[in-house]
């Protein structure tokens, strides 16, 4: 699973009849230790509930189609968790603000 | 499978993998002698890992074949500890 920061969503209202109603996400790649962002983005499909400006991470391949919103469906990349903390060689690199949700 | 060295851990209690009593370890990809390269994933335990332990990563569909991921969203397991790695001429590897 790769770690990512949702920067937005990506609205498309020309897409698959099988893909109405999903939410795709904006998702940048972290370094985990700094939380700085890699320039690398990707849609990954919001499983979850996840909302701009929090820390998830995300699977991608066969895998993607394997939550209950993407079962069947041509998806690659899938949130599947919202990220509450990133603890690394003893010290907390993360810690979800209450603000943010 | 691919090297990692086991990091630390990542908490998640909002999530959608359907996995019992999951455990999630940050991993960072490391070479054969068990230096980093600086890139991060995070990895569902299976074996019990904890931190400063080289393992085995499966990635892909592959992490799909066991009882505890079968049918779940799961690209990437730490599948076993390494205890050493041998090379040719010497050994690359041993746990502390």
């Amino acid at each position: 699973m790769t770690l990512a920061r949702v920067k937005g969503t990506v609205v498309s209202t020309h897409k698959p009849s099988s893909m109405e109603g999903m939410r795709f996400l904006l998702l940048e790649k972290i370094d985990p230790v700094t939380l700085v962002g890699k320039g690398d983005y990707v849609v990954g499909i919001d499983s979850v509930g996840a909302n701009a400006g929090e820390v998830v991470f995300y699977v991608t391949g066969s895998s993607a189609r394997m939550t209950d919103v993407t079962k069947g469906k041509p998806a690659d990349a899938a949130v599947i968790a919202v990220v509450d903390t990133i603890e690394k060689d003893g010290n907390l690199t993360y810690q979800k603000s209450e603000a943010a949700g | 499978m691919t090297l990692a060295m086991v990091r630390g851990n990542v908490v998640a209690t909002k999530r959608a993998d359907n996995v019992e009593g999951a455990k999630w370890l940050l991993v960072e990809e490391c070479t054969q002698s068990g230096d980093g390269k600086g890139e991060y994933l995070v990895g569902l335990d299976m074996v019990g890992a904890g931190p400063g332990q080289l393992v085995l990563l499966t990635q892909g569909s592959s992490c799909r074949w066991t009882r505890r991921t079968d049918e779940r969203p799961m690209d990437t397991l730490v599948v076993a500890i390494v205890d050493a790695i041998h090379g040719a001429e010497r050994a690359l590897y041993r746990a502390e």
